[in-house]
């Protein structure tokens, strides 16, 4: 028995939903598979998972227990470019670790590698901060839009480069608690062609 | 073919755009501090039987950092098939360079994410940029 609630049961946010592109049920067998993938590989490392706030939350909380050696976790936010970031000064750390990087083993941890600008910023800042190892893992990836390359060690799923949402993907903060990720029907974040 | 080099300006703000979609795409590079150059190469796709140019093609970025040229276009579908052929040309005649092309609804829907409404508004109502560059 899946542990979620059939998609009509969110309503209006799945009436915005063209078409669901990867399930529930999908996702949750996709991520115990990664998270045996790092157990394996990290096994006596101790690793230090790092995720960005926000969209990463429901993959975090997924992808925790289903590794099976010890670990730790911390967050980190930064300002996201738009018209109220006041753009001009640059990407900023909004939420810093709490915790010293040097030396260990650190995996980041994404929900989605799009376009690759904010990741390559966070990589390049903890890259600076002398980790013994840093690798990527990430539940979704667009790899159309790339424009910086990503060296990602795990990768849950490819992505249309279309506007997805659900699993801690958002369109206006709205949708990241769908338990599925599907299209965003065009009429919910623009107008008709003209 | 060969191609023509152009020298880079200093900043965005000495850089000249040709579309108002470009200047917005600088400024996200700016933002993540990516080093970015706008139109620094015009690679030769035809000449003529003098040898003069005839045909050519100036990628509007190109990023030194991951050595990729990116093209930004908010034409309509049915009108980027010139466009394409001169990708499709420039890839057979220089098949070391990485370009790579982002399309109207590429650049809508990156305006839509970063809440640029405005900006995703003026690409629904942009008409065909110049195609001749």
């Amino acid at each position: 028995m899946s542990a979620y609630y059939p998609p009509e049961a969110y309503g209006e946010l799945t009436e915005g939903i063209r078409e669901i592109l990867i399930t529930a049920e999908e996702i949750e067998a996709r991520v115990l598979e990664m998270g045996q993938a790092i157990s394996r590989d990290y096994e006596g490392c101790n690793p230090l998972l790092v995720g960005v706030l926000k969209g990463v939350v429901p993959f975090m909380a997924a992808l925790l227990p289903a590794i099976t050696i010890p670990i730790e976790v911390d967050f980190m936010a930064i300002s996201g470019y738009g018209p109220e970031a006041g753009n001009d000064g640059g990407v900023r750390l909004e939420k810093d670790l709490n915790v010293p990087i040097a030396g260990r083993h650190v995996l980041f941890v994404e929900d989605v590698i799009d376009t690759g600008l904010t990741l390559s910023y966070l990589l390049r800042n903890l890259r600076s901060r002398k980790p013994a190892s840093l690798k990527v893992c990430a539940l979704f990836n667009k790899s159309r839009r790339r424009l910086i390359d990503i060296p990602s060690n795990y990768i849950g799923f490819e992505l249309p480069a279309l506007f997805v949402v659900g699993y801690g993907l958002d369109y206006r903060e709205r949708y990241r608690n769908l338990p599925f990720v599907g299209l965003l029907k065009p009429e919910v974040f623009q107008p008709a062609e003209e | 073919m060969g191609f023509i080099i152009r020298m880079p300006e200093e900043s965005r703000d000495d850089t000249i755009f040709a579309h108002p979609i470009e200047e917005e795409f600088a400024k996200l590079l700016d933002y993540y501090h990516i080093e970015w150059q706008y139109e620094p190469r015009t690679f030769v796709l035809a000449r003529g039987e003098s040898g003069n140019i005839i045909e050519a093609f100036s990628p509007d970025f190109y990023l030194p950092g991951q050595d990729l040229y990116i093209e930004l276009t908010t034409m309509r579908p049915k009108l980027i098939t010139r466009k394409n052929r001169k990708l499709r040309r420039l890839r057979e005649l220089y098949p070391h360079i990485n370009i790579k092309l982002f399309n109207r609804q590429d650049l809508r829907n990156m305006m839509i994410k970063y809440g640029l409404d405005d900006q995703a508004a003026a690409i629904l109502g942009t008409q065909a940029q110049d195609d001749d560059k």
